[in-house]
C-alpha cells in the first residue's frame, strides 16, 4: 500500500525546470565579499539579520526608489496574498521562493530580470499539505564551482537544484529529491499523500549538512491526541543521505522519555521545529527551537513536563546528539512555540567574554544562555505560577522566569492593560474583560462557561510577542533588536470535545459556540463534506475591541533594543503608524495620541551599519501618504526615526539587503488584503 | 464644422447632464454610500453565516480571527487592509480566490451572503435591501472602518 503511494508521487511532474542561462556577464563577473551578500535566510547562520552596509543611511533613506519589483501571481495556479519569503543574494544572483506553487526563482539582483524558475507539481500531496504557499525561503551551498539551492516543497520533499540553472541535481537523493516523509523513525500516518507533516521555513546548510525540522496544522483543535511527530534531521548536502535525527519527543530509553507520563510519548505528536534554527559552525553546534506538543491548549493526555516541547535544544552538527537543553515552558499550555531563530552573540558580561545564544519568544522574554554549556547568563529561577482546574489537566506548579532582561512585551493581561484613552472606553473594556479570567504570564486556560469565565485573556501566547520573523543582532554593539506585538490578545477557552470530532477531552472553543475544528486551507470545504454540528444554546461572542478600538491600550507593537552585555533595554519605540481606526475615531477627536504602533505580530527587522529597518504590517491613510504602508528606518543607537519610504501593501516577509555594482539594495516581500504577493527592491537613484 | 453640429452636441450633452442630475437629486449620489448605510439585510447575513461556517471557518475560525494560515476577517488587520477601498474590491478578492482549495466555486449570491455576514460580524448595520451581487455595483459602496461623523 505504502509502496503504491510512493509510486504515485514519484510520477509527479517536474514543472518547467527551464534553464535560461541568461545571467549577465557583469553579474557573473561579480566578486563579492560575504559582507555584501545575504547568503542565508537570516543573513548568516547566527540569525543576526545584520549587514554592516551604510550606503543607505539616515541622510538618504527618504530618497529610496524602487529599483525593480516582481509580482508572484504567476508562480502557481492562483495568486498568493501571503508572501513571507526573504530572498538570498549570493555570487551575483538573487534567489527566492515565490507564489502559491512555492516556486524557486533566480533573479538578476540589479534589474529583477528572471533568470530561471523551478516548480514542482505535487498534486494531492501538495493540496493536502499542512503548510502551503510560498514558504519563507531557501538555502544556498557551494563548493568550488558547484552551487546548489535547497528548499522543501509544501508536500515535504527536499529538493536540490543546480543554482546556475534551476535543474535538479541528479546525484542528490533520488534524482534531486529526498522524500522527507520517509526515513523519519516513524511511519507518517495515514499515508504518504495525506499524512500530516510539512514545513514552511527555509532549510539551513551548515558545513555540509542540511538541517530540516517539521511543522503541522495549527494545534488548537486537533482531531486526536495522536499525531505524527516533528523530528529534526540532518542530511548530507552532497548525497541527500540522512546523517542524523533528533527525536523531539524521546523514544523509550532516551533522555526525557520519563517526562511523558502514562506512556504519552508513544502517541503524542507535533513538537516539531517549524521555524528557523541557528548554527555555530566553529563550535559545531546547532540550536533547535522546538514547538508545542499535541494539543496547544490542553495537555491532559500528556501528563508531565513534556521534553522537548517548547525547549531550546543544542545538538552536535555532525551527529545530532544532544549537548544541552533548556525547557522554556514546562508542560506547555499556551501555544508558546519557540517561534524564531535563536541569535548567536559573542558578548562581554562582567568583563568576561561569553559565547551566548539569545532566544526571543512569543512570551516577550529574551532567554540568554552560554551557548557552549547552556547555563543561563542571568539567573532564570523557577517561580510559582497559577495552577488551573481544567478536568484531567496536569499542571507544572513553577515556570522558569528570566531575571534579566525584563520582558520586552506584555505577556499577561490585567485591568491596567485595557484601553484607557477615556474613562468611558476603559469602563467598557473592563466589562468585556469581566467575562474572562485575567492574570500574569502563565495564567492557565479555563473551561469556557456561559456564566463566565469564557476563557483566559492572554497576551504573548499564540500570536506573540515575537513570532516567526524573530529578532536582529548587531555583533559590533552587542545589541538585539526585536519587534513584538504588544496587544495581540488571545482568549483561550476550552470546551469538551464532541466525540465525533475529537478524541481529546477538551479542545479550544467558546461556551455556546459551535465546536469548530481548524483545518488546513480549504480542507473539508468541498460540496460533500460533512455539515458542522449544530450550535449550542446561548451562543455568544464577545468582541476583542471597543467600538473598533483595540481592547488593549497602546503601544500595540514595539521594537526594543536590548544590550546583551548588560541585559538592559537601550530603547523601546512604538513601531508603525497609528491605526486609522484610532486616528479617525470620533470618540478620540481632539485628543493628542502619540504614535500607537500596530496590532500585528509578523514583523521582521533588518540591521545595517547605522539603521534598524522594518516595514509596517498594516495599511494606513494619512496626510503624509496615500493608502499604503511605510518601510521605516530608525537610528539604531537611539531608536529615533530617520526616514520612511512608501510601500503599496504591508510587509509580510522580513527585509534583506546587499551590495551589487557599488549600489546597496533592500528587498522586501509585501502582500495582504487586495494586494497579491510582490518582492520590491529599493535603492538610491543613480542621480543622487 | 459645423457650428450647427457643435451646437447640437452641446445641447445634447446638456440634456443628458440635466437628466443625470434629476436622477441623482432623488437620492444621495451612490459614491457617498458606505458600509455604514445598511447595505445588507439581517436575513442575508444569517444565510451568510451558514455558508461561512462551512466554507470559511475551517481556516478563518469561528470568531473570524484568522490564524497563521489565514488572515483575520475582523479587527485591526482586517479593517486596515480594506479601509478606503470598496466592497467591490473585497467581494472580488473573496470571489476569485476563495475558498483556497477551490477558488471561484461559490456563486455570486453565496459570496454576497458571506460578505453580508462579515459585515454583520464587524458590527456594520443591516438595512432593508440585500447586498448587490455585481462587483461593479459593490464598487460604489466604500469600506470605511470608522463611522463617518456627518452621517445622518
Amino acid at each position: 500500500m505504502v509502496r503504491k503511494k510512493v509510486c504515485e508521487w514519484k510520477r509527479l511532474i517536474a514543472w518547467s525546470a527551464v534553464a535560461v542561462a541568461l545571467m549577465p556577464a557583469s553579474v557573473l563577473a561579480q566578486s563579492q565579499t560575504k559582507v555584501t551578500e545575504w547568503p542565508s535566510y537570516a543573513a548568516d547562520l547566527a540569525g543576526t539579520r545584520y549587514r554592516p552596509l551604510d550606503q543607505i543611511n539616515a541622510s538618504n533613506f527618504n530618497d529610496l526608489e524602487i529599483a525593480w519589483r516582481i509580482k508572484t501571481d504567476n508562480f502557481g495556479d492562483r495568486p498568493e496574498y501571503k508572501l513571507e519569503g526573504t530572498p538570498l543574494m549570493v555570487n551575483g544572483v538573487l534567489y527566492a521562493t515565490a507564489g502559491s506553487r512555492r516556486a524557486v526563482i533566480a533573479l538578476d539582483p540589479a534589474t529583477g530580470e528572471l533568470l530561471w524558475i523551478h516548480g514542482e507539481h505535487e498534486g494531492k500531496r501538495g493540496g493536502a499539505a499542512p503548510r502551503q504557499l510560498s514558504g519563507r525561503g531557501l538555502a544556498y551551498w557551494s563548493e568550488g564551482k558547484e552551487e546548489r539551492i535547497l528548499y522543501v516543497t509544501p508536500g515535504f520533499r527536499l529538493i536540490c537544484l543546480d543554482a546556475k540553472n534551476g535543474i535538479r541535481v541528479p546525484t542528490f537523493g533520488n534524482n534531486g529529491e529526498v522524500d522527507l516523509k520517509l526515513d523519519d523513525d516513524q511511519e507518517i500516518l495515514p499515508d504518504l499523500i495525506t499524512g500530516e507533516i510539512g514545513i514552511q521555513s527555509a532549510p539551513v546548510v551548515a558545513k555540509d549538512t542540511v538541517i530540516i525540522g517539521a511543522a503541522f496544522r495549527e494545534g488548537m483543535t486537533p482531531r486526536s491526541m495522536r499525531n505524527n511527530k516533528g523530528y529534526v534531521r540532518g542530511f548530507d548536502v552532497r548525497t541527500g543521505k540522512r546523517l542524523w535525527i533528533f527525536h523531539t519527543i524521546p523514544k523509550k530509553g532516551e533522555f526525557g522519555y520519563d517526562t511523558w507520563e502514562k506512556g504519552s510519548a508513544e502517541y503524542t505528536g507535533n513538537t516539531g521545529m517549524w521555524t528557523q534554527l541557528t548554527v555555530d559552525e566553529q563550535l559545531g553546534l546547532v540550536y533547535l527551537p522546538v514547538e508545542s506538543p499535541t494539543s496547544d491548549f490542553y495537555g491532559g493526555h500528556r501528563p508531565g513536563n513534556n521534553l522537548f516541547g517548547e525547549t531550546l535544544v543544542c545538538v552536535d552538527l555532525k551527529t545530532g546528539e544532544r549537548k544541552w537543553h533548556f525547557q522554556l515552558v514546562h508542560h506547555p499550555l499556551w501555544d508558546m512555540d519557540i517561534s524564531s531563530a535563536p541569535i548567536l552573540a559573542d558578548i562581554t558580561v562582567d568583563g568576561k567574554p561569553v559565547k551566548a545564544v539569545a532566544q526571543p519568544t512569543k512570551q516577550g522574554f529574551l532567554y540568554v544562555f552560554d551557548r557552549v554549556t547552556g547555563k543561563p547568563i542571568w539567573p532564570i529561577p523557577e517561580k510559582p505560577v497559577e495552577v488551573g482546574n481544567v478536568p484531567g489537566e496536569w499542571y507544572s506548579h513553577t515556570q522558569p522566569i528570566p531575571s534579566k532582561p525584563p520582558a520586552y512585551s506584555r505577556n499577561g493581561v490585567s485591568v491596567d492593560d485595557l484601553i484607557d484613552f477615556t474613562p468611558a472606553l476603559h469602563e467598557r473594556a473592563k466589562e468585556i474583560a469581566s467575562h474572562y479570567h485575567l492574570g500574569p504570564v502563565y495564567a492557565p486556560p479555563t473551561v469556557s462557561k456561559l456564566e463566565g469565565p469564557l476563557g483566559t485573556l492572554t497576551l504573548g501566547t499564540a500570536s506573540g510577542g515575537t513570532n516567526w520573523p524573530g529578532g536582529s543582532y548587531d555583533p559590533e554593539t552587542h545589541i538585539v533588536y526585536v519587534y513584538a506585538c504588544n496587544a495581540c490578545v488571545e482568549p483561550i477557552g476550552l470546551v469538551p470535545a464532541p466525540k465525533d470530532i475529537s478524541d481529546l477531552n477538551y479542545i479550544a472553543g467558546t461556551a455556546g459556540k459551535e465546536v469548530q475544528i481548524l483545518k488546513g486551507p480549504g480542507e473539508n470545504a468541498g460540496a460533500d463534506a460533512p455539515k458542522p454540528p449544530k450550535k449550542g444554546p446561548g451562543s455568544q461572542y464577545v468582541p476583542m475591541n471597543v467600538d473598533g478600538l483595540p481592547l488593549i491600550k497602546p503601544p500595540y507593537g514595539t521594537i526594543t533594543a536590548i544590550n546583551l552585555d548588560k541585559g538592559e533595554f537601550v530603547w523601546q519605540i512604538a513601531h508603525g503608524e497609528t491605526e486609522d481606526v484610532v486616528r479617525n475615531s470620533p470618540a478620540l477627536k481632539g485628543m493628542n495620541i502619540p504614535r500607537t504602533g500596530q496590532e500585528t505580530y509578523n514583523i521582521g527587522t533588518l540591521v545595517t551599519k547605522t539603521l534598524v529597518i522594518a516595514g509596517e504590517g498594516h495599511v494606513t491613510t494619512t496626510s503624509d501618504h496615500p493608502r499604503g504602508a511605510m518601510l521605516r528606518a530608525y537610528d539604531k543607537a537611539t531608536g529615533k526615526e530617520v526616514g520612511a519610504v512608501y510601500m503599496p501593501a504591508p510587509q509580510t516577509g522580513s527585509p534583506m539587503t546587499y551590495m551589487l555594482n557599488g549600489r546597496q539594495y533592500i528587498v522586501i516581500a509585501v502582500s495582504g488584503g487586495p494586494y497579491s504577493g510582490e518582492y520590491i527592491a529599493y535603492t538610491l537613484s543613480s542621480n543622487d | 464644422m459645423k457650428i450647427r453640429d457643435l451646437a447640437i452636441a452641446i445641447v445634447g450633452l446638456a440634456v443628458i447632464a440635466a437628466s443625470v442630475c434629476a436622477l441623482r437629486a432623488q437620492e444621495p449620489p451612490s459614491s457617498e454610500r458606505s458600509v455604514w448605510d445598511g447595505v445588507y439585510t439581517e436575513e442575508q447575513a444569517k444565510r451568510g453565516e451558514e455558508l461561512y461556517e462551512k466554507q470559511c471557518s475551517p481556516c478563518h475560525g469561528d470568531k473570524l480571527a484568522g490564524r497563521e494560515s489565514a488572515p483575520p476577517l475582523t479587527g485591526g488587520a482586517f479593517l486596515s487592509n480594506w479601509n478606503g477601498l470598496t466592497l467591490g474590491d473585497l467581494f472580488e478578492r473573496v470571489r476569485k480566490t476563495m475558498p483556497q482549495n477551490a477558488p471561484g466555486k461559490l456563486s455570486r449570491q453565496q459570496n454576497a451572503d458571506i460578505l453580508a455576514y462579515m459585515l454583520s460580524f464587524n458590527k456594520f448595520p443591516a438595512g432593508k435591501t440585500e447586498l448587490y451581487r455585481q462587483a461593479e455595483m459593490l464598487k460604489e459602496i466604500r469600506f470605511e472602518a470608522t463611522k463617518p461623523e456627518a452621517k445622518k
